[in-house]
């Protein structure tokens, strides 16, 4: 009996220390098998992967696909484990590529996207994943931003909507007159998206990341006094008490909840504060030039190069086709709300949602994050911290004097 | 029943089956992950996560040249210092208060451990909502009750933002410190203080010369784990701050999280990880090394 228990309890062992070594066998089939990590957009993202996984592998039942879709938060670190871990899915969707290329992990976009697909893109939104002169990925979806404004505050203040920089200062101005409770104007600075805010001013004032040949120009002119002028918002009190640590999220909430007159940011914004009975209008974001620009953001779709067969290669073509058939295509966009980077896409959208159609305008006359550049991470955290100690008091040209040295010099 | 004999290998092996399990899992879960980390340290590594081959003390020497490791250093010393001292000592008159004999003891004593019980990302969410300057619960009570007419911005600088981040810190501490002391002041036998009462001690008396210094080997074991465990905190200072404004609240932790995942330079996160590493092995190992010579005495 003794001898009996003693046995078990050693099998029990055995199989423990087993379960720990991760021995797992599993039978192979036959099909060939697509994998794809996508990123949560929203809620509904999962169920809608879920249901597309279904309905292709009916379709298509020599292929096995299988869809991870991973949330924002953890999306990189995934990505990055299984890459170091030799386990690179087929397909990807997620904002950069660069990195990935310049490890030479991703195959040429039109190695696994159909010409008829391809042609559906909007070439500009293809532009922007060029590296020496191939395009890597593809666009999946897009986001432009504009300046919501709460219509009721404006009107108590007494202001019309502001279209340059000297009118935006005096609309602040006039609304923090009229109500001090109020914030007149919204600004992101943080780890999450103070990118953001650097974009609307540069971009607003003529500058920018770059200059007309592609090339890090972090410090010139036009950013050092736009970001003064942000900066001055902040300290003559125009704005959010804490740019450094208010998220744009935190300011969506407070435009909802009326107590932020103006702020910049997506169309996302429009059902946010629909559903709060805000009285909101939204236009072009306010510059110093004459010209307004927006800015956009796009995420995209790749393929890693996995030595795949010419049979994988059709089944991956076979998924990236499904996904951009125009009819799921624009039911995905206008469920996660986004702007579509198709133009077939464009047109079923704005059919669906006429409000839709003002946006996709502005979307094509966005200016983009040059994420295509290698050092794009480095530059994101740099301007960061560059409007964070600004705040802090330090000279801004010094700052970008500095940060220009560290990516270009 | 008589004991059967095995056989000798089996005899000798037995123990080693035994724990073959835990050593696994350990090697595995603990020092297969340190291995990795001080690999990554040493080494290229490209934004994608791939490894380039070793490259000597580069990310060391990135590190340690940049301008936000010095800040973001001593942050971690402040926040482990003040944290950590501050709840061992609010910690300790708690467990004091907590060991009289009053009505309602026992409900006392659960009510603290609720800090404890609750997730830290949660109890970092109920501070930041707390002190938020436009709808937080401080304010609002504040203004209910008539003491302030308007809202008060209670993060005005970066100092302020670390020193509620410390405050929230000392609040998740406290319970550890506290029936870590009790169940040191539970042990002491009474007679001690029959008989330094009967001598004429008074009550401070009693607190230095008797309960201290026999409550004293469990304070040294949670102020040691503290250390660890504070050091290496890192959702309250995320979820309040990120570490902004410009690392001004970053700890180490935080800092090297930001490196790896913001900024795709998990080699220098590699280095600083081994860095702070090194630093709770020093300090381990002191203890370490106190408590044997305290043993052999």
């Amino acid at each position: 009996m003794m001898k009996m228990k003693k046995f078990i309890a050693m099998l029990l062992v055995l199989v423990m220390t087993l379960a720990v070594c991760g021995v797992a066998a599993y039978a192979e089939g036959e099909k060939v098998t697509v994998t794809m990590i996508a990123a949560q957009y929203g809620p509904k993202t999962g169920d809608w992967w879920a249901d597309f996984e279904a309905k292709f592998e009916q379709s298509h039942p020599e292929i096995d696909l299988v869809v991870d879709v991973v949330s924002w938060n953890d999306i990189y670190t995934v990505v990055n484990t299984r890459l170091s871990n030799g386990n690179a899915p087929d397909l990807l969707n997620i904002d950069t590529f660069a990195d990935y290329q310049a490890d030479d992990l991703l195959l040429p976009a039109q190695d696994f996207v159909s010409p008829e697909t391809y042609a559906k893109m909007y070439p500009a939104f293809l532009e922007q994943s060029v590296v020496d002169g191939v395009v890597w990925a593809v666009p999946d979806l897009a986001s432009a931003r504009a300046m919501y404004y709460n219509k009721d505050i404006l009107a108590a203040a007494g202001v019309e909507v502001p279209t340059t920089w000297d009118e935006l200062t005096a609309a602040c101005e006039a609304i923090k007159a009229y109500n001090p409770d109020i914030y007149p104007w919204g600004i992101d600075m943080t780890t999450d998206e103070g990118q953001a805010a650097f974009a609307y001013y540069t971009w607003g004032n003529g500058g920018g990341f770059v200059d007309a040949e592609g090339n890090w120009a972090l410090n010139s002119e036009e950013n050092i006094a736009a970001v003064e002028y942000e900066i001055g918002l902040v300290k003559a009190g125009l704005t959010n008490s804490d740019p450094a640590t208010n998220t744009r999220y935190d300011l969506q909430d407070l435009f909802c909840a009326g107590k932020l007159a103006m702020m910049i940011a997506p169309n996302a914004l429009s059902a946010q504060a629909g559903e709060a009975g805000i009285n909101y209008g939204f236009a072009a974001i306010p510059n110093n030039t004459g010209v307004s620009v927006s800015a956009g953001v796009m995420d995209r779709i790749m393929c890693f190069n996995n030595d795949q067969t010419e049979e994988e290669m059709a089944a991956i073509t076979a998924v990236v086709d499904a996904f951009y058939d125009d009819v799921p295509y624009s039911e995905w966009v206008l469920m996660e709300g986004f702007l579509p980077a198709t133009s077939a896409g464009g047109e079923a959208c704005a059919a669906a949602d006429p409000a839709m159609g003002a946006w996709i305008d502005i979307v094509g006359s966005a200016k983009f994050y040059p994420t295509a550049k290698a050092e794009w991470a480095d530059v994101k955290q740099g301007v960061i911290n560059v409007e964070q100690r600004a705040l802090l008091g330090e000279n801004v040209a010094d700052l970008l004097n500095e940060l220009q040295e560290e990516i270009a010099g | 029943m008589k004991p059967k004999k095995h056989s000798p290998l089996l005899n000798r092996t037995e123990p080693y089956l035994w724990i073959l399990p835990s050593v696994l899992l350990m090697s595995i879960f603990i020092i297969v992950p340190i291995g990795c980390v001080f690999y990554m340290a040493f080494s290229k590594i490209s934004k994608a996560g791939i490894v380039k081959g070793f490259n000597g003390i580069e990310n060391f020497s990135k590190v340690l040249g940049s301008k936000a490791f010095s800040v973001v250093l001593s942050n971690t010393l402040v926040w482990t210092v003040v944290v950590v001292g501050l709840s061992t000592v609010l910690g300790f008159i708690l467990a004091l208060l907590l060991n009289n004999k009053f009505k309602g003891r026992k409900i006392a004593r659960a009510i603290i451990v609720f800090p404890w019980a609750t997730t830290l990302v949660i109890q970092a969410c109920a501070w930041k909502f707390i002190i938020d300057t436009d709808y937080g619960a401080l304010n609002t009570l504040l203004k209910s009750l008539g003491i302030i007419s308007s809202n008060v911005n209670w993060t005005p600088t970066p100092g302020a933002y670390f020193a509620w981040e410390i405050a929230c810190g000392i609040f998740v501490t406290i319970p550890f410190v506290c029936f870590t002391a009790l169940s040191g002041l539970q042990s002491i036998d009474n007679s001690f203080y029959e008989a330094a009462t009967v001598d004429g001690g008074n009550y401070w008396q009693q607190l230095f010369h008797i309960t201290l210094p026999l409550v004293k080997p469990s304070l040294t074991v949670a102020t040691v784990l503290n250390i660890i465990y504070v050091f290496n905190s890192f959702p309250i200072v995320w979820t309040i701050t990120k570490g902004d404004p410009a690392n001004r609240t970053d700890t180490l932790v935080t800092y090297l999280y930001k490196l790896a995942f913001y900024n795709g330079k998990q080699g220098e996160a590699a280095a600083v990880s081994v860095i702070g590493f090194l630093i709770l092995l020093v300090c381990a190992s002191l203890y370490m090394v106190s408590a044997l010579k305290k043993g052999d005495e």
